[in-house]
């Protein structure tokens, strides 16, 4: 028992300096009261304490959980470079095509995040579980995506379905991304430019971009959607993201075993079209409009349809990438998910959004020391 | 518009021995026996209401013999009427016992419909 409590006294005073400056005097508090604290158990719990103390105030689960999942999406971009450049056989056309999807995808995941970084569309990231959660696994399925894309094209003749590499259409694609990213440069040095114009200039500029390179385009697009919608700033509550995404995953496994008993993929594409608005935008719509417990406040029912929409959304992108995943040639349900499932989950939140969980006075389900709020 | 604040039961419980005594300075172990939490617990609380300039903490003067110096904690003026105010309200729903049989019931926390933000 000894030598357990001086481990965990030697473990406490190393673990207080991941602490800052100014938080260090606690866990030397905790420190210098242990042996107050009549020796064997009780001790040994109260450096537990002490080291609960610093896990707390240092973010340390925090951190681990985040470098973990920030090592998966490093792995996994690692493995679809690997993939790209190593299996492909040398005269395959399809290969270089491969290697500038995965070099963009994996641009994008470096690039994004490290804008994110400052506080804005992208980051930082939201403060609960279930942001940063759906952030990480969002990314690691963006890599994956890159790998299924690069060993299908390596095992399959057809390739991935957009067509062997066109040095053309990469040139073109190239301007029109440049032609894109202009949009702000344009709207900062000339201000007086119509908003009209430029939005038309730049919606153009998107949509024949996603013609000439549409997985490229599609894997930027998702991972600024991923980035942008788990930030502080997202319009989605956490509640939504968390029944999006549930629903998203429970209805792409679904609608993967549906297709499977029917069979062929092109001839029931319409079907999974609808059965994503049914098993997933509606559904999400229907628990992000009702969960919230009534509160009779100002506008409440729009800000339920609101969120029903955001949720579908995101139950419809996660259908979407899960089907892609799975089926590879499915990749116009990455752009018709979101669509579909936004559109249905209008439709959910409509249905609950005057019928939502009626208030419970006098329970909360608030975590921590205080609860602040205001009131008249 | 004045700003709300509920306090846990657990915070309550210390504000409750700090403010028995609000003139004298206390330890934390001396705190952990009074109230009776364990100290992964009482800490982080004390942590908070001195983030909040409820809670003063200063390291004790000189060098005591045999033992290390303490760490010692005391309600600000603000901390006292926050624990007045806060022990006040929570009288009535349950009378004020040792340890952590006082339990009253925290106020509904005022919610954020579709919480618009993470």
């Amino acid at each position: 028992m000894a030598w357990l409590t001086l481990l965990l006294g030697g473990l406490l005073r190393a673990a207080a300096r991941l602490l800052p400056a100014g938080r260090r005097p606690w866990a030397e508090a905790v420190q210098a009261e242990a042996g107050e604290i009549p020796a064997g158990w009780p001790r040994l719990h109260w450096l537990a304490g002490g080291l609960w103390l610093v896990a707390r105030e240092a973010n340390v689960v925090r951190k681990v959980v985040y470098w973990l999942g920030a090592g998966t999406v490093a792995a996994a971009a690692a493995w679809a470079i690997w993939l790209s450049w190593y299996t492909a056989p040398a005269a395959d056309p399809q290969a270089v095509t491969d290697r500038v999807r995965v070099l963009v995808g994996v641009a994008a995941l470096v690039v994004l995040p490290w804008v994110g970084r400052r506080h804005g569309w992208f980051g930082p990231v939201g403060r609960s579980v279930m942001a940063r959660l759906v952030r990480v696994a969002g990314c690691a399925a963006m890599c994956g995506l890159g790998v299924v894309v690069v060993r299908m094209d390596t095992r399959l003749t057809h390739g991935a379905g957009v067509g062997p590499f066109s040095m053309l259409r990469e040139i073109v694609g190239v301007v029109l991304f440049g032609a894109l990213l202009a949009t702000p440069i344009i709207k900062a040095r000339w201000p007086q430019a119509e908003t009209e114009a430029l939005w038309a200039y730049a919606g153009t500029a998107g949509l024949l971009l996603l013609i000439a390179l549409p997985l490229q385009v599609l894997a930027i697009g998702y991972v600024a959607l991923i980035l942008a919608v788990t930030s502080r700033r997202s319009p989605v509550a956490s509640l939504s993201l968390a029944v999006g995404s549930i629903v998203g995953v429970a209805a792409g496994l679904g609608i993967y075993e549906l297709v499977n008993f029917t069979g062929d993929l092109g001839s029931v594409l319409f079907f999974i079209v609808v059965a994503i608005m049914f098993l997933a935008g509606v559904p999400a719509g229907l628990a992000a409009a009702w969960l919230p417990r009534d509160t009779e406040g100002p506008r409440e029912r729009e800000a339920r349809i609101r969120q029903a929409m955001l949720a579908g959304a995101v139950a419809g992108a996660v259908t979407g990438v899960l089907l892609t995943l799975i089926f590879v040639l499915a990749v116009f349900l990455m752009i018709v998910g979101p669509v579909a499932g936004a559109m249905a989950g209008v439709v959910g939140g409509v249905i609950a959004a005057d019928r939502p969980r009626a208030s419970r006075p006098g329970r909360s389900w608030a975590a921590g020391l205080f609860v602040l709020g205001r009131t008249r | 518009m004045s700003r709300r604040t509920a306090f846990s039961a657990q915070t309550l419980a210390v504000l409750a021995a700090l403010a028995a005594e609000p003139s004298s300075w206390r330890h934390g172990y001396d705190l952990a026996r009074e109230t009776g939490l364990k100290s992964g617990t009482l800490y982080p609380i004390l942590v908070r209401l001195a983030d909040r300039d409820l809670v003063a903490a200063r390291w004790e003067e000189g060098e005591p013999a045999g033992r290390p110096r303490r760490h010692l904690y005391r309600l600000t003026s603000d901390g006292l009427a926050a624990a007045t105010a806060a022990l006040a309200a929570a009288a009535p729903a349950a009378p004020a016992t040792r340890n952590r049989a006082a339990r009253p019931r925290r106020a509904p926390a005022p919610r954020r419909l579709a919480g618009e933000g993470s």
